[in-house]
Parts: structure tokens; sequence; C-alpha cells
């Protein structure tokens, strides 16, 4: 590969100077003159049929309407698989938090005040809230005749726990979590030139547009969604939450309107981490190779099923982790309750499985009598391996230097003095993700490069900036491309009406996607340039040519020169070039075999913890994180994700885990909800593993995801060294750790 | 019924009618348009909504805004020294990378300005003890008290 000059680089992000100023707009932020206010009301009981009396609200001072399901101006549904979720419920209630109405008033004082004046009769049903029981053949039924989503299964050679020496199984539990990002949802909707305008926080502005068109009964061409600045997704603003509603008002009521969710109404809307059982259970020969394998999982989907089917899917092909296992059989099952419906969150699955992977393969080597780096060593995928859908890695498979890199940091960090009143242990684990929506859906992302009449670059694509950096990196890429540097890069991504769908920001997918359609859109522009400037400047052909900060030279003699402005005086309609990319999976059998997801990102972790014996307090000291990137864009952003994505599996190790009774989130507070502060981030030595990945833009892949899903593992790991009981049931809590633990202090 | 209140705002004198049940963040946000200043749960508990009152670092949220009469509040707006200038803390805020989402970032920055305020040369321990109110999802705090460290060396 040429020598790059701006990939590569830790160029500064593109929308800094506006986040440290204060001056980045999220919806919150925006008041427009007659705007109203709207709040939800929302049940409060899980499972139930009911009847409104909006009546004396709807009289209340201030109020303007009151919108129910009778007010759903086209089809009353929404979801990202399948349609089971409502707009506003007409019939049955299926969880706590379901809308029910929205009160429009002049003040967003006067649309509380009237809110509580609706009385809501409810009939309460039995509601289910373990899926276990929930598949019962006499369970309550949520939606439909069965509480089943989905039952998925994989099969690869056959399983065999007789043929292994060694056999060792278990059960992982893990809790429904929250995104908690920061920013609580908000949407704004006005109306502009017959143009129905939507202003919200998403992952997705063209799904967004997709379904406001169906819950609305409008066409999508009438219909823009802006994306204002996003405070954190994780995703939890996939699905549908508060845009919907405030478009319909507006349609109806032809004014401005603004709904805002408070903390605690955040946690009630938006989806959850879903909480899994997964029993493992995983042999291998005595020179520590393993042979077989088999999981079986559950999760709940709580009342709707969100992205149930694919994250199970990428649970379930991910179980097997970064090893190659000759026999697997898997089956995975996800069910409806009456809990707080759960879909995407970083990882998406594979968070959930590694879990369980990371510690049996732990156990596994102390039967075996070997380490925990020699069990690894002896499974990993290397070029050549067949993951357990039997995809073949063919090349940017690091996952024996990630484990080098972590093995020879923890020598070190191991020698380093301990503190003796406390129980220390090291722990590791490595994890495996695999890019985008997968299983042959057509995962297209799209991008249009220009050239402006200042003589500038512009992008337009309809990808997402979460704070992850996506803005940054595609400029980083359109200005390797064109020679310049990138903040002369101009980027459009916020609004419908003027960019191409993307999808969405999830599955580590828009630095590879969206990444390789901008890079193919600007070497195409960079062509089209290249003929115009011989052609103005009467050249025989375009051999020598060359861009550089806006301008085109020859470089046997750079005098002869032309910039962009001057080209687009003459050829503006010239200066476009479309870029389409598609990502290439599979769609897998029905024993789930194929090649459903492309790349693959790989990491390893170790960390050393220190547990208070007295108390049980856990502290996560000291790490070291190798993460392969493929090729990193910007290392910069690489190792905010890397420290972002472990201090969130941190979290998910030790403290988080949404407290929930028939149903109901007890916990829908910081102050109760606990997610990690400054105090509690250890030390993290963070290395970056390149070994570029052929079909990846400069040979990147995503990271976002991937960078979450070591931390829990290793940590368990990590407990077990420093306390000899293994836990199997998230988080690790303080009382946790002494129920099991306190015993042996005694 | 609406009450006088008379303080300053980033170096600017307000003399207002404000509902006396208003929040200082509130005040802030709805009243003087300075919506830099964020709101992430309203009840203490994230620090996005943090300002810098008499020096000290104040969750808006928590106080109402009467109770700011005569005392001077600086936010986000106004903690550089001139209308669009950077101040130092915010520039080690973007060369370290400090910033993922930016929702928490208005108040982390000002959490960092009561820190250094504080202590001449604050150690991790008092940075990671400074910005412990205020959550973020994003960097693992990392490029945060990294930031906020060079700015501790440089001065």
């Amino acid at each position: 590969m040429d020598k790059l000059n701006i990939v590569g680089k830790s160029s500064f992000r593109v929308d800094g100077i506006d986040k440290i100023s204060g001056r980045s707009i999220y919806p919150q932020d925006i008041k427009l003159k007659e705007m109203f206010h709207a709040v939800t009301l929302r049940s409060t009981v899980p499972h139930a049929t009911f009847t409104l009396n909006t009546e004396k609200a709807s009289k209340m001072s201030g109020v303007v309407k009151i919108f129910t399901a009778h007010d759903v101006t086209g089809k009353n549904e929404h979801g990202v698989l399948f349609k089971d979720h409502q707009v506003f419920m007409d019939r049955k209630i299926n969880r706590i938090g379901d809308p029910l109405a929205l009160v429009v008033a002049e003040t967003l004082k006067e649309a509380k005040v009237a809110m509580k004046e609706i009385e809501v009769l409810y009939n309460e049903l039995p509601g289910v809230f373990c899926p276990l029981e929930a598949m019962n053949e006499d369970a309550p039924k949520i939606h439909g005749d069965s509480n089943i989503i989905a039952n998925m299964k994989l099969e690869k050679g056959t399983v065999d726990f007789s043929k292994c020496d060694v056999v060792v199984e278990n059960t992982f539990k893990v809790p429904m979590v929250e995104h908690a990002f920061l920013q609580p949802e908000s949407a704004v909707s006005y109306i502009e030139d017959d143009k129905l305008v939507v202003i919200s926080s998403t992952q997705y502005p063209h799904w967004d547009r997709f379904e406001l068109s169906l819950a609305l009964g409008l066409k999508e061409e009438n219909i823009k969604v802006l994306n204002a600045a996003v405070g954190g997704a994780f995703g939890g603003r996939e699905d549908i939450t508060s845009q919907i509603h405030v478009a319909l008002a507006t349609k109806t009521l032809k004014k401005p309107v603004k709904i805002t969710y408070g903390r605690e109404e955040s946690f009630l809307a938006h989806s959850k981490r879903h909480p899994m059982t997964i029993r493992m259970k995983i042999g291998a020969l005595k020179d520590g190779k393993i042979t077989a394998m088999k999981n079986e999982i559950l999760a709940d989907s709580g009342a709707y099923a969100s992205w149930a089917p694919s994250v199970l899917r990428k649970a379930m092909t991910h179980s097997t982790g970064p090893y190659e296992i000759e026999n697997v059989k898997v089956n995975a099952k996800s069910v409806y309750t009456n809990n707080p419906f759960t879909g995407a969150m970083r990882g998406f699955g594979a968070t959930q499985v590694a879990v369980g992977y990371e510690q049996i393969i732990d156990q596994l080597a102390e039967e075996l009598g070997i380490s925990t780096y020699e069990i690894r060593e002896k499974n990993i995928l290397r070029i050549g391996s067949k993951t357990g859908t039997s995809q073949t890695m063919y090349n940017s498979v690091p996952v024996d230097r990630c484990l080098e890199a972590v093995k020879k940091e923890m020598e070190i960090i191991k020698k380093k003095p301990v503190n003796k009143d406390m129980l220390t242990g090291y722990g590791i684990a490595l994890s495996i993700y695999g890019t985008g929506y997968g299983n042959g859906f057509p995962d297209v992302s799209s991008n249009i490069a220009k050239i402006n009449s200042d003589g500038k670059i512009e992008i337009f694509s309809g990808f997402t900036e979460v704070g992850q950096g996506a803005k940054t990196v595609m400029a980083q890429i359109a200005s390797e491309v064109f020679n310049t540097s990138s903040s002369n890069i101009i980027i459009n991504c916020e609004d419908t009406d003027k960019v191409p769908d993307s999808g969405t920001a999830a599955a580590s997918r828009q630095t590879y996607n969206t990444g390789n359609a901008v890079k193919k859109s600007c070497e195409k522009l960079k062509d089209i340039i290249l003929n115009l400037a011989q052609k103005e400047l009467g050249l025989n052909n375009n051999i020598g040519l060359e861009v550089k900060d806006e301008l085109v030279y020859l470089r046997t003699l750079p005098s002869m020169e032309i910039t962009f402005k001057d080209l687009f005086s003459k050829y503006k309609d010239e200066l476009s070039s479309k870029g389409k990319f598609v990502a290439q999976t599979t769609q897998m059998d029905d024993l789930s075999q194929g090649a459903p997801y492309w790349p693959y990102g790989f990491n390893a972790l170790g960390v050393k913890v220190e547990i208070d014996p007295a108390t049980g307090r856990i502290n996560v000291v000291d790490g070291v994180f190798a993460q392969d990137v493929g090729r990193a864009i910007n290392p910069r952003l690489v190792e905010g994700q890397m420290d972002g994505g472990f201090v969130m599996g941190l979290g998910y190790a030790l403290y988080e885990d949404i407290n929930l009774v028939d149903g109901e989130i007890k916990n829908r507070k910081f102050s109760s909800y606990i997610i990690p502060t400054a105090k509690d981030m250890p030390t993290l030595k963070k290395i970056i593993i390149e070994d570029p990945e052929e079909t990846g833009p400069f040979g990147a892949k995503g990271i976002g995801e991937s960078v979450t899903i070591p931390a829990a593992p290793a940590i368990l790991n990590a407990i077990y060294d420093a306390s000899k009981v293994r836990f199997t049931k998230l988080p690790v809590t303080p009382i946790e750790f002494m129920k099991k633990f306190g015993n042996k202090y005694d | 019924m609406m009450k006088k209140l008379n303080f300053v705002v980033n170096n600017r004198k307000y003399s207002i009618e404000v509902d006396p049940r208003k929040t200082l963040l509130d005040v802030l946000r709805e009243d003087l348009k300075l919506t830099g200043t964020k709101k992430g749960c309203g009840s203490g508990e994230c620090g996005a909504c943090t300002v810098v009152i008499d020096g000290q670092n104040v969750n808006s949220c928590m106080v109402f805004a009467l109770d700011m009469e005569g005392k001077e509040v600086i936010t986000i707006e106004g903690l550089a020294p001139k209308s669009g200038e950077i101040h130092p803390i915010q520039q080690a805020f973007v060369d370290h990378g400090a910033i993922q989402c930016g929702f928490c970032s208005p108040g982390m920055i000002m959490s960092t300005s009561a820190i250094l305020e504080k202590h001449e040369k604050p150690t991790e321990e008092q940075i990671r003890e400074g910005i412990s109110g205020n959550l973020c999802r994003c960097t693992g705090y990392v490029k945060i008290v990294d930031a906020i460290q060079s700015l501790a060396e440089n001065k």
C-alpha cells in the first residue's frame, strides 16, 4: 500500500470545538416559536387491558389535544424487525412503560399537570416475567399464541463428549442492563414547506423516516429527519421512542411540538441489553485441543422483539469464541415476557456469550493443568481456521498477536507490588466480533462525493455521529484520497433530504461499510477530476497528474496546475460521484452453517483486581488491552473506544443490573443504577494491533462493539484467581461476592 | 408569582423576573438561552449541568435560581476569556481526545475549572475525585484525566 498521509494520524475531531464550547445542538436545546410541549402517559402495570378517560384532562388549562390510539393517522405500529410495538396502546398493555397517550399543551407544566388527570382503568392480566416460564404452554401470551420469538440451532460436526479426555460444564447468568447514555431522548418537529420535519437524536435517520411514514400515513418524501447531536447511543437509539409521537402531534396540530424525556422516563422508554442464561459444555483432548462444545442460550426479549432474532443469531454464532472447534452444537431461544423490552446494546449478543466462553475455557485449562495462555494458544482462530459456522478466516486474524501482546504486558503487571491487605488476582479474556447486520442481509452504505463552488470536497452520507468519531473518520478517509487536510472536508450526514441512506450506526459497521462507500466515491471523483484537468491543461493523458490541497498539478512540471474551484466553474455538474458498498455475507443454512458476518475483529485483555476480603469490594487496578483494528484510521479515536468499551464492560461485571420486580424497573436513577465513575477506571495500557483487512477502507475494521466484550470475563477470571470462587452470575457486587466468599473469610 | 433575581452570569449582570420554583439550570437554559449547560438527570446525579458558582462546581439542577441573588455564575459559554475564543481547558480536552458524544463535556469542563481553582497542581487522585460527580458513558474518563493532568503540569 502507498504511504498514508492522513489515515493513521490522530486528527482532531471535526465536532470537537462545538462540543467543548457548548454549541453542539441536541434536540432538547431547541426552542421554536409557538412551540407546544408534550408528555407521554405510560402504563404503570405490566399486563392488562385498559380504558382511558381523557375528558377532564383535555379541559385543563393550556391543553391543546390529548392523543391516543384513535388519533394515529397511519398504522398504529412500529418495530425494527417485527411491527409489534404500538404508537399508542389500543387494547392490551404488555409492559410497564407502554405509551397510552400524549398530552400536548402550551407549556410543559400544563402538559404535566393535565396528564395526572387522565383516568386509566386497568383490568390486570396475569403476567409472565421468567423466560423459562414464558415457554410453558399455559403461560400468559404476550403477542399471538406463542411467546417464543426465535428458536435457532447451530450444528457443526458431531458433538460426542465421550471422545474427550476432559469435559467441563457451567451455567452463566448475565443481567438486563441499561445503555445509560447521558443525553435523554428528545425530539422536536415542525412543518416546513409542506414537509414534516423531525429533529431527534437517532442511530439511523433513514430508518426513522420509514417508520414515521408508516405510522403517520405519509410518503417518505414528505418527511425530513434531521439528526441533531447524539449524546451517546450504544444501541439504545435504534428503536423508535418519541419520534412518531412528536411528529403525529405536529402533523395534526400544524404547530411545532417538543418532547424531552427525563432520566426515569428514558429508563422506561428504550430497550435494554438481553439478559441471558447460557449453559455451556466444553471438551478437550489431553493435549489441550478443544474438540467439542455444546451451548444452550435462553434470552429474555421482554415485551417486544426489537432485534431479538438478530441478537440471538450473533450470540449463537459467537458462542464458540475466537476458537476453532471441530464439533459444535448450539440451541438459542428468545422469548417474550412482560419485562421491559430488550434489543441492541454494544456487542449485540456477542458480549453476553463471552462471559461464558472465556470463563469455561479457564476452567478447562485448570482441569487440564495447563496455563490460561496455553489453552488459548492451542485453540485460537488463525489464517485458514474455520469458525463454528464453518466460515473460513482468510485474512486479518491477529488473535495470536493480541494474546501475545497481553501475555507480555501481564508479566510486567504481575511483577508490580501487591497490596497485602487485599486478595489479588489476574485474569485474561479474548473476544471475537463479526461486523454488520449479517446473514446475507443487504448491508448497504452509500455516499456522494462532490466538489462545491469553493473548490472544497463535500461528503454526503446518512451515517450517524453518536460520539464514536464517525465524522472525523469519514473526513480522514476522504482527505487521504484527495491528499488534503481532513479539516478541508465538509461532512453532511444529518439531513435525510440531502444524504443517501448509509444504514444504522451499529454493529461496528460505519467505519467498514460507510468508510468503504466514502473511499469508493472519492476515488471515482478523483478520477473525474484528473480527466477534466487533463482536458483543461491540454495534456495527452492523465499520467503524472496528482491532487493536493484542492488543486491538480503535473508532477513533472508542477507549474501546470488547476484548482478544484476553477474546474467547478466550468464542470459543475460533472464533479459528483456516487459510491456504494455492500458487505459480503451469506445467509446460513438450517444448521447455521455459512459466512454470516465479515470482517471479524478480535481483542485480548488482561486485568489485575484487588478484592477487600472484609467487604467484598472489588477494584480493577491495572490492565492491558490489545485491540485488532485492521488499520487504525485515527489511533486516538481507537483508544477512546477501547477506554469507553472497557469501562462499560467493567460496569457489566461489577455494578450494573436492572432491578425488576414484576416487570417494574426499581432503579431508574443514577443513584440506584450505578455506572462507573472516574474513580473506578484503572490504568489501562492500550495496544493497537494492525493487520490490514483486505476488504476494509485502507484496511480498517470497526471496533465499537468489540471493545466492550472482553472486560467482564477478564475481570471474572481475575476474581477467580484472587478468591478461587467462580462467579457465574453478573454483576459481582460486594454482597454477591461475600455471599460466596464470606465463609472462607470467617 | 414571579420574583426578581439579580445575579451575574458569565460576567454579565442580569436583573430578571423568575419563577421561584425554577432551578438555576432551567433558568439558564430556558430564560437566558444558555443551552450549553446540559440536563442529564435533573436530580444531581450525573453532573451534566455543572456550573461554577463563586469558584465552586455545583449541579445547577440542585439549586433554586433565586438563591443566586448577588452571586456570580460561570457556564461553559463564559469560560473562555473572550467570546469566540477557546479556554485552555477546552483546548486540552480537544487535544487529548477527551470528548466523544459531548453531552457530559460542558459539565466535565466546568468541574475541571473548579479543580484547577482549588488545587495549584492537582494529583491524579484529586482529579478523579474532582470529576467523580460527572458521569461519562463514552470515554472511560481516561482521556479526560489526561487532559486535566496536562493542564496541571503546565501550570
